[in-house]
């Protein structure tokens, strides 16, 4: 009795530790996906104009599932410290369904990564970058959104197209219909600009001189936060999860040896 | 003697120089180098020498026109205005200078370039025949420079070999091959379904068997209140004999 004691003792500190992990992991995961869903690099308009913007949902849904790994582990220590069946029974199925939550972000996350290719960026941005006529005023929306969310990168950033400057040139563009060819052979944003906001040598960056023009592309600058944020969320998560498999597992061991 | 000197002098006056000079478009690490409807050539340095009081212009023309080039049709007549450059008028004239323009030698470390096609202001303005416009088309076009002593041609190059503009396609040929699934996310869906399906069999394995005493058996353990602590009081034994004594 007493060595079986010893084990029930060991097993309660463990699951107690347990918890105590899940429950930092829960706030680390709340703050992690806040900081995503702040978007602090702007790009989320170019999300919302593929219309796929499902990883900025998987994010949202981590911020409530850490606030309820947080939650459910402190109603997990109190069970585990008063042996109640009936606590941690709750405890076990609300871990459950949060658990299947947190899944569901995962591999939302991870999944819709793999859609952000280049030329999905590079079809959006030859078709809605300063588009004139915007069909309704969803469009007008997404078409403002990409017009300065391009700008701004471009200007920040210095880089010019998705692949570089000669995007503007190899295909045809929304841009293309309203700025002619000669004046413009890519926009005004990919020359390299002064402390006044204007182009350093315009004949310079129409001839596509170096150093008078931003010569390489956007691409880099634009995967990288998002695939960040997509394996921050989808790994990040899959810790989490494997973590609480293994104190759910042990739980469900426990409830069963407790005696009424 | 006098008339035959008059005649070389004459001879030499009307004479058209060929030149063996090529003009080539300027050097490729230009980014701008050819457009959709614009190209940059490199200046013609160090070509035509002597001829200082001389205006040099650059011709673009279609291809077939090269053949029987007609010199001395003028920068400002119909057949050579840039508005009606390529269906009645095949080749142009344009950029004219001087030859103080391109001094001889070039100095190192200076971009010495012609941009065919940067006027759009006056591409539509039938007033400026001679308008540095846009190119209506990707062409091909050959070039050459032609050197005018007020309208009689003294010097030419030769014909460029043809230049070819790019071509834009539609956005919509861009194939969109996003849906290949990575080896990362295949991963994590299989483990997460796995370690979930786990989970809710060993609920079911807990609920099922976990509330009946058959697997209880002897490890089992009782909350703690319910244990209870048996004491033996042996005094109260001994004492009751020796009260009745």
């Amino acid at each position: 009795m007493a060595k079986s004691a010893d084990c029930i003792h060991i097993l309660q500190g463990l699951l107690v530790f347990g918890n105590v992990i899940i429950g930092m992991c829960g706030i680390a995961l709340t703050a992690e996906c806040i900081f995503f869903v702040s978007d602090p690099h702007g790009l989320y308009p170019l999300l919302e104009a593929t219309e796929n913007d499902d990883i900025y949902a998987a994010a949202w849904i981590g911020i409530f599932v850490g606030f309820a790994l947080f939650a459910l582990s402190i109603l997990g220590i109190i069970g585990i410290i008063k042996s109640s069946r009936t606590l941690l029974l709750v405890y076990i199925i609300l871990m459950l369904i949060t658990y299947a939550f947190e899944m569901a972000s995962c591999i939302t996350a991870a999944t819709h990564r793999d859609f952000l290719t280049p030329n999905l960026f590079l079809k959006q941005m030859l078709e809605r970058y300063q588009k004139a006529e915007p069909d309704n005023n969803n469009d007008e929306g997404m078409t403002e959104g990409v017009t300065k969310t391009w700008d701004k990168l471009m200007l920040q950033k210095q880089c010019c197209g998705v692949h570089g400057p000669s995007d503007w040139q190899e295909y045809m563009s929304a841009f293309r219909l309203t700025h002619s060819d000669a004046d413009y052979p890519w926009p005004r944003n990919c020359c390299v600009m002064d402390a006044n906001a204007s182009p350093l040598n315009l004949d310079g960056c129409k001839l596509g001189v170096q150093g008078y023009y931003h010569s390489n592309g956007c691409y880099d600058v634009i995967s990288g936060p998002m695939n960040t944020h997509s394996w921050g969320v989808a790994w990040f998560g899959f810790a989490i999860l494997c973590w609480t498999f293994c104190v759910l597992l042990g739980t469900m061991f426990y409830w069963s040896r407790i005696d009424y | 003697t006098m008339v035959l000197l008059l005649l070389l002098l004459l001879a030499t006056a009307h004479g058209l120089d060929k030149l063996e000079y090529i003009p080539v478009l300027a050097s490729s690490n230009l980014g701008g180098l050819t457009t959709t409807s614009t190209f940059v050539l490199q200046q013609p340095r160090c070509v035509f020498e002597g001829r200082a009081s001389a205006d040099i212009w650059l011709v673009v023309a279609i291809p077939d026109a090269i053949h029987d080039f007609n010199n001395s049709l003028g920068p400002g007549t119909p057949e050579r205005a840039f508005q009606e450059f390529p269906t009645k008028a095949p080749a142009y004239m344009t950029l004219n200078t001087t030859i103080l323009n391109y001094p001889c030698p070039k100095p190192p470390g200076e971009i010495t370039v012609l941009r065919v096609g940067s006027e759009t202001s006056c591409a539509k303005d039938k007033l400026r025949p001679t308008c540095n416009g846009p190119l209506p088309s990707p062409g091909p076009y050959r070039v050459k420079f032609l050197a005018l002593e007020g309208s009689e041609p003294v010097a030419e190059t030769r014909w460029s070999m043809p230049i070819t503009l790019r071509t834009a396609r539609q956005p919509s040929s861009i194939p969109e091959t996003g849906n290949r699934h990575s080896a990362g996310m295949i991963a994590l869906t299989t483990i997460l379904s796995i370690l979930f399906a786990i989970l809710l069999a060993a609920l079911l394995a807990m609920l099922v068997f976990g509330s009946s005493d058959a697997c209880g058996g002897s490890s089992t353990f009782s909350k703690p209140e319910a244990v209870s602590v048996r004491r033996y009081n042996t005094h109260h034994v001994y004492d009751q004999p020796a009260a009745r004594l």
